[in-house]
């Protein structure tokens, strides 16, 4: 709990007390007068700046309770500050609490409104503290806070009339169902006559009043709770029930005050309004009267609490995680640090294995790669013997065929057909490989010959078949992928002009020349 | 919120900025310390297991050089390892060329590059050259063409794959005298092969 300033004031005095450290300090009590204010005045100005809880003992006030239709948001906004200003033309310090809502079928809203009817008895107290800039955090009624007694006592009863002997005289809050239904100031002068008779018709007249309120009938089971502070109320009990049967009473003494409450007994000599300010400061009610300017401070020094916790919070995690960080980093530099140094002895030790190692001009690695390369080259290395011995022994049985150009290559591209390739009616099917192959293609042998047939006397039927039944020869051979005849001595194509004679001069019958190419498969 | 409002709240949101600040700062510069730090430590622990398998493998290793030195050192004597030995190879080929009796060989040797079917060899730290020799020579018939090939293959001057080879008949008159027939051109690629680096020496 936040230390804070609790002040009561009444018609008669003045208690201001401090509370520090969750515990409430002796009170200090002023006079309701000018030097009494002047003295207040002092009393701020020597303490702390600490935010400002005030309550009011007051005759002037006004409690009512409304049921009114059931809303939300700025709706019920709206609808409380009209009834507000329809209750409390003269007042700004009022409030509405919703305290549940109606059995009913409309199940209404149930309000309690109340309000200080005479302001001018905080006005000089409540501008000592402004000018003193200490933040207002609320205005509240004595009876509102009584509502935390109940809670601490654990008293659940339906009706119960809390009576308490103040300054001011005698005060009297009724509550249903642990809620603050309507409260008043009975003025009675304790020090004349018998005084707890009077006190005990007050509490009978009281029951009346609440009956013809309609609050309670008078069939009802009350308790009433005597809050006898300073223990000068001991026959009153016998002397309501005397009056009253069917009134439950309890009295709540001095020593039972300080066991049950948790207030000290200095703190509660020390004024009157001391256990209205312990139960103020343990938990400030909701029934807040100060109005929006009033409370304006307040509200900044929240935020401003609210900006220093974040940057507490704030400053706390990044503190949190550099830690956390700070030691994973010293955790992984000593790792580091532990690596290297095995590697260090590691590689001392092999320095000592490769000492009885033979002298070597590389690493091993190379060795076995430098050695394994050439057998590799050796394995797919070629020659054209293949080739030549292919032609050699297709030319045997062609004598007919006469080779003026042998051309082989070892690549992945073979020889390319050009614009004069024919595909031979006897090579390899059409299903065979383009004659480019991309560059990562597997090498292969090609060869390209160029020749004639001889003798040729102008019969290109004999020497085209002559060359056809060649290419099929060699395409016949296991290892032979593809023979694609190029070049024919006569290019019958419709789409060409074609020209000669028909003499069986060999001189004038011209050449039978053709080109082949021919792909072994490549290696496996 | 109004203008004085604000003022009354300077203070603490500057001291909440300067936090703010100062954290992400804090945190920024710590992170980009752990990270290298990690790195660091991911790169010594690899090179720790590095050290490591190399030292459990020292005995392989030992093994290795037994084995392959011999062979590998056939290969630096033939110039197969190490830098081009082109004075060996114009000795082959003039010795070739005698134990064949052509006709002389013209050639022409290109400048070296890098050997177009590397990466088939799987050669790891090596690397591998070539340089193409033109070799143009005129033969009496097609069986010298093997046989000259096969002679240069035999000089121990080097490792040499055969590209390509054209033949062309050579127009003799119909003459039987001992007078070239073929005209022959061949390009050969020598190849070499060395450490990429000198650091790739045995330490």
């Amino acid at each position: 709990m936040a230390d804070k300033l609790l002040i009561s004031v009444s018609a008669i005095q003045v208690s201001a007390a401090r509370w520090l450290g969750g515990r409430l300090g002796e009170c200090t009590v002023f006079e309701n007068s000018e030097a009494g204010l002047a003295a207040f005045k002092d009393h701020l100005a020597q303490g702390p700046n600490l935010p400002a809880h005030m309550i009011v003992d007051a005759v002037e006030e006004d409690y009512r309770f409304e049921s009114l239709p059931h809303s939300f948001g700025s709706d019920r906004s709206e609808m409380i500050a009209r009834k507000l200003k329809q209750h409390y033309r003269n007042t700004t310090y009022c409030s509405a609490r919703i305290q549940g809502r109606d059995p009913g079928k409309r199940r209404d809203d149930r309000y309690l409104f109340c309000a200080l009817t005479n302001p001018e008895l905080i006005t000089a107290w409540l501008q000592a503290v402004t000018e003193r800039e200490l933040p207002v955090a609320g205005i509240y009624l004595v009876p509102t806070v009584s509502a935390k007694l109940i809670e601490n006592l654990k008293l659940k009863k339906t009706n119960l009339l809390v009576v308490s002997i103040h300054g001011a005289g005698l005060r009297l809050s009724f509550f249903r169902e642990q809620q603050l239904r309507i409260s008043r100031l009975a003025r009675i002068d304790g020090s004349e006559g018998d005084s707890i008779k009077n006190y005990a018709e007050e509490i009978s007249n009281t029951r009346l009043y609440l009956h013809a309120l309609r609050v309670m009938t008078l069939d009802e089971h009350l308790s009433v709770l005597i809050v006898d502070r300073n223990d000068t109320l001991p026959g009153l009990e016998q002397a309501i029930a005397r009056d009253n049967p069917n009134i439950e009473c309890r009295r709540l003494g001095y020593r039972e005050i300080i066991a049950s409450l948790g207030v000290t007994a200095p703190v509660l000599d020390s004024s009157s309004d001391a256990l209205y300010l312990h139960l103020l400061g343990l938990h400030p009610p909701e029934n807040n009267l100060a109005p929006a300017n009033v409370t304006l401070g307040y509200r900044q020094h929240q935020i401003r609490r609210g900006i220093y916790a974040l940057a507490g919070v704030t400053a706390f995690a990044t503190t949190t995680w550099c830690a956390i960080n700070l030691y994973q980093l010293f955790d992984a530099r000593a790792d580091t640090e532990s690596a290297r140094r095995q590697t260090t002895e590691l590689q001392a030790k092999y320095q000592d294995a490769t000492h009885q190692f033979p002298a070597a001009p590389t690493t091993a690695e190379n060795l076995r790669r430098a050695v394994e390369i050439s057998q590799k080259i050796g394995a797919t290395t070629r020659t054209p013997e293949i080739m030549m011995d292919l032609l050699s022994r297709a030319l045997e049985h062609h004598p007919a065929i006469f080779l003026k150009t042998f051309g082989w290559k070892y690549d992945r591209t073979e020889f390319e057909a050009g614009r004069e390739g024919i595909p031979s009616p006897s090579a390899a099917p059409s299903s065979a490989p383009p004659p480019n192959l991309p560059a990562s293609g597997k090498r292969k042998e090609s060869v390209r010959i160029e020749g004639e047939v001889r003798p040729f006397r102008g019969d290109f039927r004999d020497a085209i078949e002559s060359i056809n039944r060649f290419a099929e020869a060699l395409s016949r051979q296991p290892n032979v992928a593809e023979v694609k005849v190029v070049k024919l001595p006569l290019n019958i194509s419709p789409g060409l002009t074609l020209s000669g004679n028909t003499t069986d001069s060999r001189e004038q019958a011209g050449k039978a020349d053709f080109t082949l190419i021919l792909v072994l498969k490549p290696i496996a | 919120m109004n203008t004085t409002e604000l003022r009354a709240l300077q203070a603490p949101l500057i001291m909440l900025m300067v936090v703010v600040g100062l954290g992400a700062g804090l945190v920024y510069q710590l992170d980009q310390t752990l990270t290298s730090t990690r790195l660091e430590l991911a790169q010594q622990q690899n090179q720790m297991r590095e050290a490591r398998t190399r030292l459990q493998k020292s005995g392989d290793e030992k093994e290795l050089i037994v084995r392959y030195l011999p062979n590998y050192q056939y290969l630096q004597s033939i110039g197969f390892v190490g830098d081009e030995q082109r004075l060996n190879w114009l000795e082959g080929l003039r010795l070739a060329n005698q134990q064949t009796q052509l006709f002389g060989v013209q050639y022409q040797i290109g400048s070296q590059q890098a050997y177009p079917y590397a990466v088939e060899l799987d050669p790891g730290q090596l690397t591998l050259h070539e340089s193409v020799m033109k070799l143009n020579f005129q033969l009496l018939h097609e069986g010298d063409l093997m046989s000259f090939l096969t002679a240069l293959g035999k000089q121990g001057a080097g490792f040499f794959a055969v590209n390509q080879c054209k033949i062309d008949r050579l127009n003799t008159g119909g003459s039987i005298r001992f007078q070239p027939n073929l005209r022959a051109e061949c390009d050969v690629a020598w190849i070499t092969v060395r450490p990429s680096s000198p650091g790739d020496k045995k330490s």
